[in-house]
């Protein structure tokens, strides 16, 4: 919500800054951002109270001395005779209606109401709705205008249970369905209470004789509509958060002043329906539990005028709370009253000392598991539950994304398939990739189950011992024999006919229930977590490409020379470098060493020439090395 | 020329894997609230709208409770939960006074765009006892804080809204680029919720704080897209190691 400084300060006496001001919103728990004198406000949602510059000041008044005085129309006012049922006195406790009948429509507007639509770059739309939609800046309370002339009939408030058409004011169609508070005229719904009145009855800038309706509406009768008919108003907005259910009469007489300074009121007269009693919720005076809440010493005067200055009575050791707070219930809610007053940044620590708990952590089943796989190079992901299809026992969620994730998943390797595709898509060889997780199933009732699920498949590793061996099930099984011996595992060979790719490794997957597992499994981990958060460098999305250079050595001490400029070269296109292929020649005492370069931009993707101009100055800067020759280039 | 008989082969560099960052910013957490004196609790990520909501003071009216934030399962029957909060009311029930407790996992709201993911982590902290405090809830916050980030780091405390915690506060830190940044919510546990979990209110009080792992990892690690987290890509996970 926007409110301009110029509209808050006028009313305090102090004249503070917008720095100032934006402080104490601040401390107070406004958020907020300030744009050109202006304050882009964020309200918590239990202060719909604060929606409006009154609200605003209110608060406010707890730092400065506050003028929330507002000119207000004091004559008496004839009875309106309205034809008028309310049929959900539950949800629309008090309603007041103003008839007002003007001479002429105001060209051009002055004070506030000019102000308000000037310094908030507003545009305007009719007389009426402009006063209206000003009121609702001005008090936080939302009031609707009907043309009078379109309103022949009698007014019902009811809900509707059903599908009904409605057009709003805005000229948008919507199909109402389910159960909805509307006021119908007629039997046609003239306006979706509390969120938007409708086209057929609403002002134009013909309109001199207008019904303005004032009412509370119950949040939970508003609640939800605008998103669900995607029609926000300021309205829905107030209503859903709670406004004052007692000042509806006084911001009518406010309209009724401010339509009086913009033209001559022919005709003018009121009506309000009170159908609950207003009772005034009172919080015994216990200075003490506040003290304690807080942990800190509270004054009881400063306590109690902390609490006047907010708008709070006290009477007869009770804390009257004002109809306009509806988010005061008990001592907690009067303590953060007082907290944000002293400013949470003002309260001191207290050193706290909980109980000791010894319980560690990090030594169970899952854990051993998770670096067990990470020693054998394996990766943990997190994958989302939701998917398209539905296998047998499915849960299916109800209001779905969208119709590729309307299921719960019941197994984690569909999920670990597709990521291993993800990743042989960016040119990866060697794939092992983990994820521990629940997932559930549905058949009478809702079960879950702990599951490990593993996927791998390419090359064993990318050094030169396992470069020429592949994953397959044997692999696996004999790395699982050092964390589960004589334990029954069943790897499976997942088929690639459905996969859409030509890689042809053989892609091996394990799901096993962890809660079957052993839980005196004995493995000692080698790795461990790192010590410090290693900062993020962005990947590139651009396509990798390899090339291979070996290299026969004959005086041996070069073998390590070589392997130093290139495992540590340094060029913006080499991405990674490994021996791939070692082997010593006994009869010709010859070493034959071989290195992996992948190459990749972050930037483009790299012509043959680009990765040739690296290639062959690594090719040049190696044979500068005496006693080492390359047989042969091999690329890609 | 002299010539070098040393055979010794290349060192042998065998690639270990890396635990997911969001996995391990999660248990680094949860190991520092153990020391601090908490133990873990774990619960179901299919909750009944009772534990999510109802006993969390959540009310029926609250948006929150809306199809269009909340995931619905089974023709409404469940819910997948939206907080890691109702593991708290599970503990609670199950538990007498003083107790603290932790619990982390995946949560899941129906949000879905740059900044938003429809599931991430959470770690929530609960400590009832007698004579529980803002200010001791604050001392706790600042330890936390201090240890993730450093004791050189500038934080602040502003006023929020929760349901089930009142006072209820919300804590940023200062980034180097002089913005502030939320880190984790926090206060009093509502004596309501108390009250919901057969706890005397007028004898206890107790604390509760969460943290969103995403936002620690993202800051911790210099991870700009939340999305970045999720898509298993090899290139981006070995770099947490």
């Amino acid at each position: 919500m926007k409110i301009a400084y110029s509209h808050l300060v006028k009313h305090i006496k102090e004249n503070p800054s917008i720095e100032m001001i934006s402080d104490k919103l601040f401390q107070l728990g406004h958020e907020h951002e300030t744009h050109d004198g202006i304050f882009d406000m964020e309200f918590t949602p239990n202060r719909g109270d604060c929606l409006s510059i009154k609200g605003l000041l209110r608060d406010l008044a707890v730092f400065y001395s506050v003028d929330l005085s507002q000119d207000i129309y004091s004559e008496n006012l004839d009875q309106l005779l309205l034809n008028f049922e309310n049929l959900s006195e539950n949800i629309c406790t008090h309603i007041s209606f103003l008839k007002i009948e003007i001479e002429n429509i105001p060209k051009e507007y002055t004070g506030s109401l000019n102000s308000y639509f000037s310094d908030l770059c507003l545009n305007k739309n009719n007389f009426y709705t402009d006063v209206s939609n000003y009121l609702s800046y001005e008090t936080g309370q939302p009031t609707h205008c009907y043309d009078s002339e379109k309103v022949k009939g009698k007014i019902v408030l009811h809900e509707i249970d059903g599908d009904e058409e409605f057009e709003t004011l805005l000229g948008k169609k919507i199909m109402l369905t389910g159960n909805n508070a509307v006021f119908s005229l007629d039997n046609n719904v003239i306006s979706l209470a509390g969120v938007m009145g409708g086209k057929s009855t609403s002002c134009t800038s013909d309109t001199k004789t207008a019904i303005i309706e004032c009412a509370y509406f119950q949040p939970e009768a508003v609640i939800g509509k605008s998103v669900k008919y995607d029609i926000h108003s300021d309205s829905s907005h107030k209503f859903e958060r709670g406004v004052d259910p007692l000042c509806q009469e006084n911001v009518l007489r406010r309209f009724i002043k401010i339509v009086s300074e913009h033209a001559n009121i022919k005709d003018v007269s009121m009506i309000s329906y009170k159908y609950k009693k207003n009772l005034v919720h009172r919080i015994p005076v216990d200075v003490n539990k506040i003290s304690k809440i807080i942990g800190a010493h509270i004054n009881k005067q400063d306590y109690l005028k902390y609490l006047l200055k907010l708008g709070f009575h006290v009477e007869e050791d009770f804390i009257e709370v004002p109809s306009f707070r509806s988010d005061i219930y008990t001592h907690n809610d009067l303590a953060e009253e007082v907290a944000r007053v002293i400013g949470y940044d003002n309260i001191l620590k207290s050193e706290i000392n909980i109980p000791c708990n010894q319980t560690p952590f990090d030594n169970n089943i899952e854990n051993k598991l998770r670096y067990f796989l990470l020693d054998h190079g394996f990766y943990e992901v997190i994958n989302s539950p939701f998917v398209k299809h539905d296998l047998a026992n499915s849960i299916k969620v109800d209001n779905p994304l969208d119709t590729n994730r309307q299921f719960l998943r019941t197994n984690i390797y569909n999920s670990l398939v597709d990521n291993l595709l993800y990743n042989e898509k960016r040119q990866k060889d060697s794939i092992k990739l983990f994820e521990i997780s629940d997932i559930y199933s549905s058949s009478d009732g809702i079960h879950k189950k702990r599951i490990l699920s593993i996927i791998a498949s390419g090359k064993v590793g990318l050094n030169y011992r396992d470069f020429s061996k592949n994953i397959d099930k044997e692999y696996l099984a004999r790395i699982f024999q050092e964390i589960l011996p004589n334990y029954s595992l069943d790897f499976n060979e997942l088929p690639r006919d459905l996969l859409n790719t030509k890689i042809k490794n053989k892609i091996i997957s394990l799901e096993i229930a962890i809660d079957n597992l052993p839980i005196d499994l004995s493995y000692k981990e080698k790795s461990r977590p790192p010590h410090k958060y290693n900062q993020y460098n962005p990947i590139s999305e651009k396509p990798s490409s390899y090339k291979d250079l070996s290299f026969s050595i004959n005086d041996y001490s070069k073998a390590t020379k070589l392997q130093d400029l290139l495992l540590n070269y340094e060029n913006d296109i080499i991405k990674h470098v490994y021996v791939f292929d070692y082997f010593f020649n006994e009869k010709k005492e010859e070493i034959k060493i071989g290195f992996r370069f992948i190459f990749q931009s972050k930037k483009t993707t790299l012509t043959a020439g680009e990765i040739d101009v690296v290639y062959n100055e690594v090719v040049e800067k190696s044979l500068s090395i005496k006693g080492l020759s390359i047989p042969g280039l091999q690329s890609n | 020329m002299s010539v070098s008989k040393d055979i010794s082969p290349p060192a042998l560099i065998v690639e270990t894997g890396a635990l997911h960052p969001i996995n391990h910013m999660k248990d680094s957490i949860m190991n520092l609230l153990i020391s601090f004196g908490f133990e873990i609790v774990d619960g179901p990520e299919i909750e009944t709208e009772e534990f999510n909501f109802d006993m969390l003071n959540i009310k029926k009216s609250h948006p929150a409770r809306q199809m269009h934030d909340t995931f619905y399962v089974e023709k409404k029957s469940n819910l997948l939960r939206t907080h890691t909060s109702p593991v708290q009311i599970r503990g609670m029930l199950e538990r007498k006074p003083p107790l603290a407790f932790i619990s982390g996992g995946k949560v899941y709201r129906k949000d879905d765009d740059a900044t938003h993911l429809p599931m991430f982590h959470q770690v929530e902290g609960i400590y009832v006892d007698e004579n529980v405090s803002f200010a001791q809830l604050k001392d706790l916050i600042y330890k936390i804080i201090y240890s993730l980030f450093g004791k050189d780091i500038e934080l602040r405390f502003r006023p929020s809204y929760f349901p089930f915690t009142e006072p209820s506060a919300e804590v940023d830190i200062l980034s180097r680029e002089g913005k502030w940044l939320e880190i984790l919510g926090c206060g009093l546990v509502n004596p309501i919720v108390l009250k919901n979990c057969n706890i005397d209110p007028n004898k206890y009080s107790g604390l509760a704080f969460g943290l969103g792992i995403e936002r620690i990892a993202m800051l911790k690690h210099g991870v700009t897209d939340i999305r970045d987290f999720y898509k298993s890509n090899l290139d981006f996970l070995r770099q947490f190691k």
